[in-house]
């Protein structure tokens, strides 16, 4: 027995030491799983667009080698063949590589959730491992996070399963994607994303870089709520069931170093300046960390980046922050600024180029202005063209002469319509590939007033409606340079016209109870469903129902009625519903927001003004208001206004009648 | 180790060989990545040791059979490690001895003198004499234990170098002078603790924004209980006055006698000229490389401007240009004298050490 329990610690030391040293593991996503970059990932994986003439995935691999990742998967869905040649090609297979590459492809996730379940069936993972998407450009150094998380699975028995890396960079920032715009709690203590605990500070200063440091768990946690589709349902899940399953994540702050993950142009136009201007070194165009033949460039002044071979026209002018590949031709008397151009373009005389990317092998004539736009692989821009802001012009598209594309214009060689095709078709077989190709030789037809009457492709957004248009424009460029400044009002419009119809459906309810005969207590549960439905406070519910109620007769029968006979016809209504009232008029609060919505109805209805008396009467006798709620609300309610004050002091008198009236009955009541 | 595996080539596993580019691999991520924001992590001094023992290691474990055949395998690992990390010259500068030291090595197998080929002449330039790359063939079965010994006294006298340098200290420092420096060197300081053992002064370290590496410098110097005064880098020019001597740093001691130091250097340079204060520069042997100050793309190093203007500021990075640079380039009329590990030079004898150590045809790799 000895012995085996010798062995048996022998085993535990083992296996710690196992823990300590086993290699560091990373999950590398190279899917987005959206279309954010289509029509442009239509023909290239995202993972492999170029940021500054290498491939994105090139970045996040060098992120996570430097940072002492052993192993990483690399799940690839979209294009996993392209993928998987470019990586095969790419130094991380080669022998030597301190990080091993295993590439793991599937035609099947469709969300990260699917990714990371997919990573529990086969268990990859043995130990706590880095998560990233193949777009995440970083330099940061997140030995310090992973240590901060390894300490705290240590201390407290696997209670957190994630950190998250986060870089302070305030608000305004070009590089703060704006729809990943975040608010955090945080425990200010503990870096604990935090969900009403007693302390805790809130920010707006973080940028997420899209890094998180994994337990083992949480690919388990996946698999056991299958539902979990991306990181911020798996985020959500935990902060909201924290106090059942006992999970936390935690949060890690770092000034220093870089990281933003490219998820839509806007984003890759920055991250490609930031790179430019040297914020992500030591990964800079000239530090060759692909280890590519031929890759190298030198760097001058004004971050002007040279790759081998390239000839420069007299008279043309880089001015700053340009990047331009091997092989590259420049013609004279050219401005160039804020670009990136790639390998083995060919570019005319008097051409100007503003925050360009142009990626390998494309051609550009003469007298071509291009503002902040993306020209793809192969594309061709002929003589005279403006390409305005945020034009994009996917894989070999042909453009010109003699044309200004307006801003914001995507060309591609695929039909839009194409598009949905291919979705439908996608398992379909050889016969319908050749109608495929027909109706792609029918659209074969391009339209020279778009794209020029030498052009080739179709303008993406023209042939869409608009709301798709709007959604395109979104989808590529992102929401910063669309901004609404309207969207805020908008907003605030459309949760008024929700409070309206949630009224029309509160009136359509107690109209059909009307006719109906429909119990009361049936009624109260419509009308909360409907609360939940509109997502309307319980205070906006009285106050509504309130208005409602002494709004029926008006609706029923005109608004010419007398006060008489609009009273006559409401106190049979409040007798009925009484019970409704009751349900939602509980608290003293209750009683004096029914009260202020009563007396608002009345001071738009002015002539009727004498019946409010009667009303609060009625509602006092049915036991919907209390007779405190009553005479504080009208002790408050007295210093508002001279004409309500004066009206006030009408109904006093009245009021304070009937009220010994009501109090005598009461009593009398009593008395028997 | 190395040392007893005579010249057979076949020795050599695939394994071993792999485990050597693996190395290799590793060595080169590693000044790729090396010298984030606040210069090399390690000093110039370990990253030569380290080249040195990583050449060392390819004489005793890559394919050959002549010198011809080693000087170009070292000039191969030698290109891709320089172009790893261009601003660290001593990886170059440890590549170039080696091949001296395989050319000393296959001229003394020979029976030749040394002598003969020291010098490039107009007179041998035309006559095409000496020992040119066809005359490397010649086999010799002792060569790879000889360029192994002969680079293994290399790696000594690296050891060496800051002992040697700062044995030097008391013949410059005097009693209650007043010092400055700029920045941190690690040459500096052994140089100052070594004179503060005997004598008495004060120092004046410049703090060498953005980095500050100044800071860490009078740290390091107060722990060793030498009076030490920390100033900004503004500061400079109105301190100068009362300064006895400057002794500084440098990152490389280019082949005109100018140096690339960290940035501020000029600074402190064209102050202590205005002053007429002597400006002494601690470079040890490694640090002197036959490169000229030019318009190079690999003159210049920049950083992530991150220290000059932070990135949390937000908005404003997108409307300006932010450089960081990291160092100075001085010209050698105000470099008074340098201190290395074989004694006290004056700038304009520099052309004499640099034919010394290296051998003119191997000046670009």
């Amino acid at each position: 027995m000895s012995s085996r329990g010798g062995k048996q610690k022998k085993g535990n030391v083992t296996s710690e030491q196992e823990e300590e040293e086993q290699p560091l593991q990373a999950v590398l996503v190279a899917d987005s799983f959206n279309r954010r970059f289509f029509p442009i990932s239509k023909d290239q994986p995202r993972a492999l667009l170029p940021l500054g003439n290498v491939a994105m995935i090139d970045y996040t691999l060098e992120f996570l080698t430097s940072t002492g990742v052993q192993e990483t998967f690399v799940f690839c869905c979209w294009m996993s063949n392209k993928i998987k040649d470019h990586l095969l090609k790419s130094k991380w297979c080669r022998p030597t590589s301190p990080n091993v590459v295993h590439i793991i492809t599937s035609d099947l996730y469709r969300s990260l959730g699917d990714v990371l379940r997919d990573v529990d069936a086969k268990n990859l993972v043995r130990n706590d491992f880095i998560l990233v998407y193949g777009d995440v450009v970083s330099n940061i150094d997140v030995s310090q996070a992973l240590q901060e998380h390894r300490h705290r699975r240590k201390v407290d028995k696997n209670i957190s399963v994630m950190t998250m890396v986060f870089k302070e960079s305030s608000p305004g920032h070009k590089s703060r994607c704006e729809e990943d715009d975040v608010i955090v709690a945080m425990d200010s203590k503990s870096k604990r994303f935090s969900m009403g605990t007693d302390e805790f500070e809130i920010r707006h200063d973080l940028l997420d870089c899209h890094i998180s440091i994994c337990s083992p768990q949480v690919a388990e946690l996946f698999t056991d709520n299958f539902d979990y589709q991306t990181r911020n349902d798996f985020v959500r899940g935990i902060l909201v069931n924290e106090e059942i399953l006992g999970n936390q994540i935690h949060l890690y702050v770092t000034q220093d170093g870089y990281g933003a993950r490219v998820s839509n142009l806007q984003m890759y136009d920055s991250v490609s300046s930031d790179m430019v201007r040297r914020w992500v070194y030591p990964l800079t165009p000239e530090a060759n960390f692909t280890d590519q033949q031929g890759q190298g460039c030198t760097h001058s002044r004004h971050n002007v980046y040279r790759g081998a071979e390239v000839s420069l026209g007299h008279g043309s002018q880089m001015e700053e922050n340009v990047l331009i590949g091997r092989d590259t031709s420049i013609g004279a008397n050219c401005h160039i600024s804020n670009s990136v151009i790639g390998n083995n373009c060919t570019i005319g005389d008097n051409v100007v180029l503003d925050r360009a990317h142009m990626w390998n092998n494309v051609h550009i004539s003469s007298n071509v202005e291009i503002h902040q736009s993306v020209v793809c692989d192969g594309a061709v821009v002929k003589e005279a063209v403006h390409l305005n802001k945020q034009c994009v012009l996917a894989y070999n598209v042909v453009i010109g002469p003699n044309l200004s594309l307006p801003d914001g214009t995507v060309v591609s060689m695929h039909h839009p319509e194409e598009e949905e095709e291919d979705d439908d078709d996608e398992f379909l077989s050889d016969d319908q590939e050749v109608g495929h190709s027909k109706d792609k030789t029918r659209q074969k037809a391009f339209n020279p007033a778009e794209v020029g009457p030498e052009g080739k492709g179709y303008i993406w957004k023209a042939s869409m409606n608009d709301t798709e248009d709007e959604e395109l424009a979104q989808c590529l460029w992102g929401l910063v340079l669309n901004p609404d400044p309207e969207s805020d009002s908008e907003s605030e419009a459309s949760e008024e016209s929700q409070d309206r119809t949630f009224q029309l459906e509160v009136l359509g309810t107690l109209q059909r109870g009307l006719e109906e005969n429909i119990v009361c207590d049936n009624l109260v549960l419509e009308i909360n469903s409907l609360k939940y439905a509109y997502n309307i406070t319980l205070k906006e519910v009285m106050q509504i129902l309130t208005r409602v109620v002494l709004e029926y007769p008006f609706q029923q029968q005109g608004t010419q009625l007398t006060t008489l006979q609009y009273t006559g016809s409401l106190l049979p209504l409040l007798k009925t519903w009484s019970p409704v009232f009751k349900n939602y008029i509980k608290r003293a609060q209750d009683h004096l927001d029914c009260l202020s919505a009563v007396e608002e109805l009345f001071l738009e209805q002015d002539t009727h003004q004498t019946a409010m008396v009667k009303v609060l009467m009625k509602m006092y006798q049915l036991e919907i208001l209390e007779e405190e709620a009553i005479l504080k609300w009208f002790s408050t309610g007295a210093t508002n206004d001279k004409s309500r004050q004066l009206r006030k002091n009408q109904g006093k008198q009245r009021m304070s009648l009937q009220r010994k009236e009501s109090e005598e009955d009461e009593s009398s009541e009593e008395g028997e | 180790m190395g040392q007893l595996v005579n010249s057979d080539n076949r020795m050599p596993g695939a394994d071993k060989e792999a485990d050597l580019t693996e190395r290799i691999e590793a060595f080169l991520a590693d000044l790729k990545r090396g010298g984030c924001g606040t210069g090399p992590i390690r000093g110039s001094g370990e990253t030569a040791r380290e080249t040195t023992a990583l050449l060392r290691k390819v004489t005793a474990q890559a394919r050959w059979s002549s010198a011809g055949d080693l000087m170009e395998i070292i000039r191969k690992e030698g290109r891709r490690m320089t172009a790893a990390q261009p601003s660290e010259t001593t990886v170059g500068n440890m590549v170039l001895r080696v091949l001296k030291i395989i050319r000393e090595e296959y001229a003394r197998s020979r029976g030749s003198s040394e002598e003969t080929d020291q010098q490039e002449s107009l007179h041998k330039l035309l006559t095409s004499g000496g020992l040119s790359e066809e005359n490397f063939r010649q086999h010799f079965v002792h060569l790879k234990a000889n360029v192994i010994e002969a680079i293994n006294e290399l790696l000594t006298e690296l050891d060496g170098t800051t002992d040697n340098i700062a044995m030097q200290a008391l013949e410059h420092i005097h009693s209650n002078e007043v010092i400055m420096t700029v920045g941190r060197s690690r040459t500096v300081e052994a140089f100052l603790k070594d004179a503060a053992r005997k004598r008495k002064f004060h120092v004046i370290v410049a703090e060498c924004a953005p980095f500050c590496q100044g800071h860490e410098m009078a740290t390091n110097l107060s722990k060793a209980s030498i009076e030490t005064t920390v100033i900004a880098d503004a500061a400079i020019f109105a301190v100068m006055s009362r300064v006895n001597k400057v002794i500084i740093g440098t990152q490389t001691v280019l082949a005109n006698g100018g140096l690339r130091a960290v940035n501020g250097t000029h600074t402190v340079a064209l102050a202590a000229r205005h002053h007429s204060t002597p400006l002494i520069v601690c470079a040890p042997m490694f640090k002197l490389s036959p490169q000229f100050p030019n318009e190079e793309d690999t003159f210049h190093k920049f950083v992530s401007p991150h220290e000059v203007l932070p990135f949390t500021e937000g908005e404003i990075l997108s409307k300006v240009n932010v450089h960081c640079p990291v160092f100075d380039y001085v010209p050698p009329e105000l470099i008074t004298l340098f201190i290395s590990n074989i004694g006290g030079n004056a700038p304009s004898y520099i052309y004499r050490l640099m034919s010394e150590l290296y051998h003119p045809e191997d000046h670009d790799l």
